[in-house]
C-alpha cells in the first residue's frame, strides 16, 4: 500500500501505542474512583472512572452494570401501553421477586412458594403460569395451593437436593429475557420517544422481541456485541466505551489514543485484555514477559521448550543494554558488500 | 551509537556435559574459609570461581577482582535429583509418551493432524517464526489434551500406567514411588523427532538434562561474603545453601560406600532433593521455606529474579546513569521555556564531550589550556583511558593530543540537557532544554513549563541529564526541545503555557477599562522586548488591549467565543474580547493553537515567554492579592444564604412528608426510598448552584478571588462559596451522603434515630469564614477523611493500570506505510487513526480543516 505523508502526520517509527498508553494512564490518577452524582436524578446507576477503564481494558467477560438501550420501532414508540406491554415482555423478572416466602417442608420433600399477590399483579402473570413454567422447567409435579401459593413434590427427601431444587426455583426467570435485567421506561425528552432500559445485556434475546428497532439496540456489554455482531462492532464499542468513560470525567483524550488501544485488544479477531493473561502474556519475547509479571514461570517454560527470543520488542533490548527499536532507533545505516569495497581508507 | 547487535536468543537447558566444561572446579569440601582466613581449595569460595578481595588474582584467569567475569564450579551429585521447577514439565512428557516403545503414545496417522511446533534457529525469518509458533502452540495445547486421556499406547499397544504426579518432586505409577534415576532413564530413550510433537527443542532441551547429576555452582562475584564490622565474614544466603547440598552429598556418599540400609539411603536422598529444590526457589509450594539462624527465609535463585525488587525489573528494566544532577527547583520568568537555570556548582561537575578532529585540533588545545570556568576536565584518549586534567599535566597532555582523543569539558550555556520530574507519567515528563549557568543551588525553569511535569516549587526536586554523544544531543535538541511539547500527545490541546497570576495579569490588562499611562506601557513592553509602542487614544493614555496586542503577529486575524464574549482580533490588533483562560490558559486554546499553527512553534515559544513576563509584570503592579477581606461577607449576602438553606430544607421537609404519607411520585426505576433521597441529592446539588449565582451577583468586580475565578487562573466559585456562604453537602467512599456513624440509624449520638434531613446527613451549612459548628466539623472531617482514604487507593489502582497499559502497548509503532504494528510486524491498523495525523497536532489539523470551509 502506498501512503504518502501529509502536512501533520506522524513518523516512521513513531511509539504510538506508548503515546496511547500514556494518554489514558497518566490521567488515571486524576479520575475518580465512585463519585458522589448529584446531578443524576435520571441516570442509571453504572460503574464509571477508574474501576469502568480497568474492566474494558482487562476484557470483562461482563461488565459490573450491564445496560441495554432498547430503542422501539417509529410505530409504537410513542404509545406508552404498547411500550408498556414490550417492556413487560422484556423485563427479566426471577421468582425471588415475586416469591414472598419459600417454605421446604423437609419430611415431605415437598416446597412451597407463596407469591405475593401484589407482584404478580404488577408483572401481570397469573399464579397458573408460574406453576406450569416450574413443572416445565424443573419437571417436577406442581400444584397449586390456595390461591397464592404453589406446591413443588421435589420428588426425594433428601436434604441437599431440596435446598439446591428450591435455590434453583428461587432463581428461576419466570417471565421475560433471561439475562435482560429489570426493564425501565425511559422517554427521549427531545422527541418525546419513548424506549426501555434493561439492567442485563442479553442482547441476542432482547433483539429478537417484536417491535424492537434492531438497528439502534444499544449495550455496554462488549462481549455481548462481540457476540452477536463481531469484533469490528467490538472494537468500536470498546473505544466508545472507553471515550464515554473518560469524559464523563472530564478528561480528554484524543480518539485515535483510544481507537488504537481497541484495536490492540481486539487485532487477534477476539477481545484480549492487556494484562498477564492477554496482550502482555501472549507477548513473542521471553525476555518482555519475564520481565512483566510471572518471572519464572515464562523463564522455565522457554527454557523447557527451548524457546527464541528475536529480540525486536522494547523491553528485551532495554534489558541487554540496547538501543530500542522504536524512534530513531528504528533507523538502520544499510550498505551493500560491493559498494563497502568501494570505500577507501582515508588517506594521512 | 550502536555498533554491535543481538539477533537473537536461545533459551535451553545444560546438559551435564555443558555442566562438565563451564565448571572450573569441582567443588568437594562443604566449608568457606579455613582458620587462617584463606579460602579453602575445592571448597565453596576457592579461588578458581574468582575472587572478591580487591588484592586478590583470580586462579583461573589472572584477572582482579575488578576484571574477573567469574567462574563456575560444580557439584557432582552421588544421587542424581529431579529439577523442581520443571517437574511439571516432566509430567507431561512422561503423560505423553509409552513406557514401553518410548514413543509418543500416537501412531504416525494420528499424529499427522498436529503440526510439529519447530522452533528452529536458523529458521528466525521473523514473520515465519511467529506464524509457526502461533499454529504450532494451538494445535499443540489440543494434543496434549488427547495424549493425557489416552489409555494405551497405539504403537506397541502397553497400557498406559497411572502416573501420578505429587508436588514438588515426586512422582507415583500406582503407589511405587519413581526414583530420579528410573525417570531418566525413560526420557532419555524420547527421541528428539518425538520431543518435537510436543514443542521441545531436543538439542538445546533434553528433558533428561532436568534430573541433575551435576550442579552448577554460580561464581563467587554471583554470591559474594561481606565482613562485618567486627571482623566476622557473613555468606551470602546461596553459599548457603550449597553448603546444605554438599554437606547432605557428602553424608550420603558416606552411607552408600558404608553400605548402608536402603530406608537411610531415601531418607537423605530425599533430603538431597529438598535442598536441590530449595536452592532453586525457597517459595516453592509445599516444602517448607530453609531458614537463616535468625529464622529469615533464604533467597535463593527464584527469589533473586523474582518480582518489583528482583533482578529483572530493578536491575535490568531500571537503568541507571551518570552525567546527571538533581535539586530543588525554584521559578525565574526570565529563563525562556526551553531553558534550564543550572547552579554552577553543578555545572562545573557535569562534563561534555568535545570531539578532538584534524578541524578543531587547535581550538581543543586552546580548551585544555584554559584554566577558569568552562574548562577541561578530562581527556579520553582513543584507547578508552581517561585521565583527568590537572595543572601539573595540562602541559604535557596537550603534546599528546591526538585526532580520535575525547575532552570532556564542564557544562556551559547552550548546552543541551534533559530536564525531568518524577513520576514521568508520560512523554512530557522529560524534556529538552538549553543550559543557562547561574550561581546558586537550584535549578531554575520558566513557570509556563510546570504544566506537562507537573511541577510546583513547595521543594519539588528535579533531575537533569547530559546527552553525550552527537546524535543523542541533535535528537534532544530537535525531537524533545520544551518549544516542540507545546502541544500535548494526549489530545493535542495547549499544555505549555503562562497559567496561574499570569492569566489573571493577562485578564486585568486587557479588560475593556484597561488604561495605561506612557511610563506604564514602555515598561510593559520594554520587558516583552518591544520597543515601539502604540497608538495612543484620545487622552493620551494607552489601551491595556492595544499592549497585549503588540505580541502578536501583524497579520493575526482571528476570532472566536468565550465564556467571557467575543474575542476578536483584527490585523494583530485585539478589537473586542478579554482574555481569559480559554483563550490564554492551558486546555483547547484556540488562539494558541492558530499562533502555533500559522506561525510555527518558534514563534508560539516566543509569544508564550515575552507575554508571560508582560502578564507577570502587570499582576505585580495592579497588586492583586487575596485576603481575609475577599471572603469577609455583608450582610445581604449573609440574608441571602439564610433563606436559601431555609427554602431548600423547607422544599426537603416537603419531600418527606410526601414520602412519609406515600404521596411522594417516586422515580421511573427506582422504590419509593430511592426516589427520595435522589430527589434530595439533587434538591441538594441546586441549592449550591444557586448559592453560586447569588455570590457572583453580590460580588463587584473588585473582589480578586471572584477575578481570579472569572480569569479561570485559579479557584471556581464553588471555592468562594464554600468560604462565605456554606460547604454543603460532605460525601462518604461510596458516594452517597452519611448514613450513619458509630450509632444506629444516625451519625452522632444526639441526633433523632432515622432522621434524613440535611444536617443530620452530613449537610454543613456553615462556612469557613463563619467557622463550622461543632457537628458540621465532624462532618467536614468525615468527608476530608474520606476522601484521603480514597486517594491513596487511587493512585495505586491508576498507577497498575497504567504500568499494564504500557506494558502492552509500548512495542507499537508506525512503519512507513503508516501502519501500526507490533513487534512481530503484525498489523494492528492499516492506517494509524485513520488519517495518519499525529496526536500532537490534532487541534492544528482540526483547525486547518475548519478554516478550509
Amino acid at each position: 500500500m502506498k501512503s504518502e505523508p501529509k502536512k501533520y502526520s506522524v513518523e516512521s517509527g513513531d511509539p504510538v501505542g506508548m503515546i496511547a498508553a500514556q494518554s489514558v494512564g497518566e490521567p488515571g490518577t486524576q479520575m475518580i474512583l465512585r463519585s458522589f452524582h448529584l446531578a443524576g436524578i435520571e441516570s442509571t446507576i453504572s460503574t464509571s472512572g477508574l474501576p469502568r477503564i480497568v474492566e474494558l481494558v482487562d476484557a470483562k467477560k461482563r461488565p459490573a452494570t450491564p445496560i441495554t438501550y432498547v430503542y422501539l420501532d417509529e410505530k409504537i414508540a410513542r404509545n406508552f401501553d404498547k411500550v408498556e406491554e414490550l417492556s413487560r415482555k422484556i423485563n427479566e423478572v426471577k421468582m425471588g421477586d415475586i416469591a414472598k416466602r419459600v417454605l421446604e417442608n423437609f419430611s415431605k420433600g415437598k416446597i412451597k412458594i407463596v407469591l405475593d399477590v401484589q407482584e404478580l399483579e404488577s408483572e401481570s402473570i397469573t399464579q397458573k403460569q408460574v406453576a406450569a413454567k416450574v413443572e416445565k422447567a424443573l419437571g417436577l409435579d406442581t400444584k397449586l395451593d390456595g390461591d397464592n401459593g404453589i406446591l413443588v413434590n421435589a420428588g426425594t427427601r433428601n436434604l441437599k437436593t431440596i435446598r439446591s431444587t428450591s435455590v434453583k426455583i428461587m432463581r428461576m426467570v419466570v417471565s421475560g429475557i433471561e439475562g435482560a435485567g429489570k426493564a425501565t421506561i425511559m422517554q427521549d425528552k427531545k422527541n418525546g420517544e419513548f424506549y426501555i432500559v434493561a439492567a442485563g445485556s442479553n442482547i441476542e434475546g432482547i433483539i429478537g422481541v417484536e417491535g424492537v428497532d434492531k438497528s439502534r439496540i444499544f449495550t455496554n456489554d462488549i462481549f455481548a456485541v462481540y457476540r452477536l455482531f463481531g469484533v469490528e462492532a467490538a472494537r468500536n464499542a470498546l473505544a466508545y466505551e472507553l471515550g464515554k468513560t473518560l469524559k464523563e470525567q472530564k478528561i480528554s483524550v484524543e480518539d485515535r489514543h483510544l481507537r488504537l488501544i481497541a484495536d490492540a485488544m481486539t487485532a487477534g479477531g477476539s477481545i484480549k485484555g492487556v494484562g498477564r493473561h492477554g496482550l502482555s502474556g501472549e507477548k513473542h519475547s521471553v525476555f518482555a514477559r519475564a520481565a512483566y509479571e510471572e518471572t519464572l514461570k515464562h523463564l522455565i517454560h522457554a527454557a523447557a521448550f527451548g524457546e527464541v527470543d528475536i529480540m525486536a520488542g522494547v523491553t528485551e533490548n532495554i534489558l541487554v543494554g540496547k538501543q530500542i527499536p522504536l524512534g530513531t532507533g528504528a533507523v538502520r545505516l544499510a550498505i551493500k558488500k560491493e559498494d563497502l569495497a568501494k570505500i577507501k581508507p582515508v588517506e594521512k | 551509537m550502536q555498533t554491535e547487535s543481538i539477533d537473537f536468543m536461545k533459551f535451553g537447558i545444560l546438559s551435564p556435559d555443558q555442566i562438565k566444561r563451564l565448571s572450573v572446579v569441582k567443588l568437594t569440601v562443604p566449608d568457606t574459609y579455613n582458620e587462617d582466613g584463606y579460602p579453602i581449595e575445592d571448597g565453596l569460595l576457592d579461588q578458581r570461581m574468582g575472587v572478591i578481595d580487591p588484592g586478590l588474582i583470580c586462579k583461573t584467569c589472572g584477572a582482579r577482582a575488578k576484571s574477573c567475569p567469574g567462574h563456575f564450579g560444580r557439584i557432582e551429585l552421588v544421587r542424581p535429583v529431579i529439577h523442581s521447577e520443571f517437574s511439571k514439565i516432566i509430567y507431561m512428557v512422561l503423560q505423553s509418551t509409552c513406557r514401553n516403545c518410548h514413543r509418543i503414545l500416537l501412531n504416525d496417522e494420528h499424529l499427522k493432524q498436529y503440526s510439529a511446533a519447530k522452533i528452529d534457529i536458523e529458521a528466525v525469518d521473523e514473520e515465519e517464526a511467529s506464524a509457526d509458533e502461533a499454529a504450532g502452540t494451538k494445535s499443540q495445547s489440543s494434543l496434549l489434551k488427547r495424549l493425557k486421556n489416552i489409555k494405551k499406547c497405539e504403537r506397541c499397544s502397553t497400557a498406559k500406567p497411572k502416573l501420578k504426579f505429587s508436588a514438588p518432586t515426586f512422582f507415583y505409577v500406582d503407589d511405587y514411588k519413581l526414583k530420579p534415576d528410573e525417570i531418566r532413564d525413560l526420557l532419555a530413550k524420547i527421541s528428539d523427532a518425538d520431543l518435537s510433537m510436543l514443542g521441545i527443542d531436543g538439542r538445546s532441551s533434553r528433558p533428561e538434562w532436568l534430573i541433575l547429576s551435576t550442579l552448577l555452582v554460580p561464581p563467587v562475584n554471583v554470591r559474594p561474603s561481606i565482613t562485618l564490622e567486627s571482623g566476622e565474614r557473613s555468606e551470602d544466603d546461596l553459599t548457603h545453601k550449597i553448603v546444605d547440598i554438599m554437606r547432605i552429598n557428602l553424608r550420603l556418599e558416606q552411607n552408600l560406600n558404608a553400605g548402608a540400609p536402603q530406608i537411610i539411603i531415601d531418607d537423605l536422598w530425599e533430603l538431597l532433593q529438598y535442598h536441590v529444590t530449595a536452592y532453586f526457589n525457597n517459595e516453592t509450594s509445599s516444602i517448607p521455606p530453609a531458614r537463616h539462624r535468625s529464622g529469615r527465609a533464604l533467597k535463593t535463585l527464584a527469589q533473586r529474579l523474582k518480582g518489583k525488587e528482583g533482578r529483572f525489573r530493578y536491575n535490568l528494566s531500571g537503568k541507571r546513569v551518570n552525567y546527571s544532577a538533581r535539586t530543588v527547583i525554584s521559578v525565574d520568568p526570565y529563563v525562556n521555556i526551553d531553558e534550564v537555570g543550572v547552579p554552577l556548582e553543578i555545572a562545573s561537575k557535569l562534563t561534555v564531550p568535545f570531539y578532538v578532529t584534524v578541524w578543531n585540533l587547535d581550538e581543543a588545545k586552546k580548551l585544555i589550556m584554559r584554566t577558569e570556568y568552562p574548562a577541561i576536565m578530562n581527556i579520553i584518549s582513543k584507547d578508552g583511558k581517561r585521565k583527568r586534567l590537572i595543572d601539573a599535566n595540562r602541559e604535557e597532555l596537550v603534546k599528546e593530543l591526538h585526532v580520535g582523543d575525547i575532552l570532556e569539558r564542564q557544562l556551559a550555556n547552550g548546552d543541551i540537557a534533559l530536564f525531568n520530574r518524577q513520576p514521568s507519567l508520560h512523554r512530557v515528563s522529560i524534556m529538552a532544554h538549553r543550559v543557562r549557568v547561574f550561581p546558586g543551588k537550584t535549578f531554575r525553569m520558566n513557570y509556563c513549563v510546570t504544566p506537562p511535569y507537573n511541577a510546583d516549587f513547595d521543594g519539588d526536586e528535579m533531575n537533569l541529564h547530559i546527552p553525550q554523544t552527537l546524535e543523542a544531543q541533535a535528537e534532544a535538541k530537535y525531537l524533545m526541545s520544551a518549544q516542540y511539547q507545546i502541544f500535548s500527545p494526549r489530545d493535542g490541546e495547549v499544555i505549555i503555557t503562562n497559567n496561574e497570576d499570569g492569566i489573571t495579569g493577562m485578564f486585568l490588562l486587557t479588560k475593556d477599562d484597561t488604561y495605561l499611562t506612557m511610563d506604564e506601557a514602555t515598561y510593559l513592553l520594554g520587558l516583552s522586548d518591544i520597543y515601539e509602542l502604540p497608538k495612543p487614544e484620545k487622552n493620551g493614555m494607552y489601551k491595556g488591549k492595544d499592549i497585549f496586542s503588540m505580541l502578536l503577529p501583524k497579520d493575526l486575524n482571528f476570532e472566536t467565543k468565550s465564556s467571557y464574549g467575543p474575542f476578536k482580533i483584527k490585523a494583530g490588533r485585539l478589537i473586542e474580547g478579554v482574555v481569559t483562560k480559554e483563550t490564554y490558559g492551558r486546555g483547547n486554546n484556540k488562539l494558541m493553537i492558530k499562533l502555533g499553527k500559522d506561525y510555527g512553534f518558534e514563534e508560539l515559544k516566543k509569544f508564550i515567554y515575552l507575554s508571560s513576563k508582560m502578564a507577570d509584570a502587570y499582576v505585580t503592579m495592579m497588586g492583586v492579592t487575596v485576603g481575609v477581606k475577599e471572603y469577609t461577607t455583608s450582610a445581604k449576602l449573609e440574608e441571602e444564604r439564610r433563606r436559601l438553606l431555609e427554602e431548600t430544607f423547607k422544599k426537603i421537609s416537603d419531600l418527606i412528608q410526601d414520602y412519609k404519607s406515600r404521596k411522594l411520585e417516586p422515580l421511573i426505576g427506582y422504590t419509593m426510598r430511592e426516589s427520595l433521597e435522589r430527589m434530595i441529592i439533587a434538591e441538594l446539588n441546586l441549592v449550591r448552584e444557586k448559592a453560586g449565582e447569588v455570590l457572583l451577583k453580590h460580588e463587584s468586580g473588585e473582589n480578586s478571588a471572584v477575578q481570579m475565578t472569572k480569569a479561570g487562573s485559579r479557584g471556581s466559585i464553588l471555592n468562594i462559596e464554600q468560604m462565605t456562604m456554606f460547604l454543603g453537602q460532605q460525601a462518604t467512599l461510596s458516594g452517597g451522603r452519611i448514613r450513619r456513624g458509630y450509632y444506629s440509624r444516625r451519625v452522632l449520638p444526639h441526633m433523632t434515630p432515622g432522621d434524613i434531613r440535611p444536617p443530620a446527613r452530613g449537610f454543613v451549612s456553615t462556612c469557613y469564614y463563619s467557622g463550622l459548628s461543632p457537628t458540621d466539623l465532624f462532618m467536614h472531617a468525615v468527608g476530608s477523611r474520606s476522601s484521603e482514604v480514597y486517594k491513596a487507593l487511587l493512585t495505586a489502582r491508576s498507577g497498575y493500570l497504567y504500568r499494564r497499559l504500557s506494558n502492552a502497548l509500548q512495542d507499537y509503532f508506525i512503519e512507513e506505510d503508516f501502519s501500526v504494528r507490533d513487534a512481530g510486524n503484525n498489523i494492528v491498523e492499516t492506517i494509524y487513526g485513520g488519517d495518519k495525523i499525529s496526536p500532537i497536532s490534532v487541534q492544528l489539523a482540526k483547525m486547518e480543516e475548519q478554516e478550509k470551509k
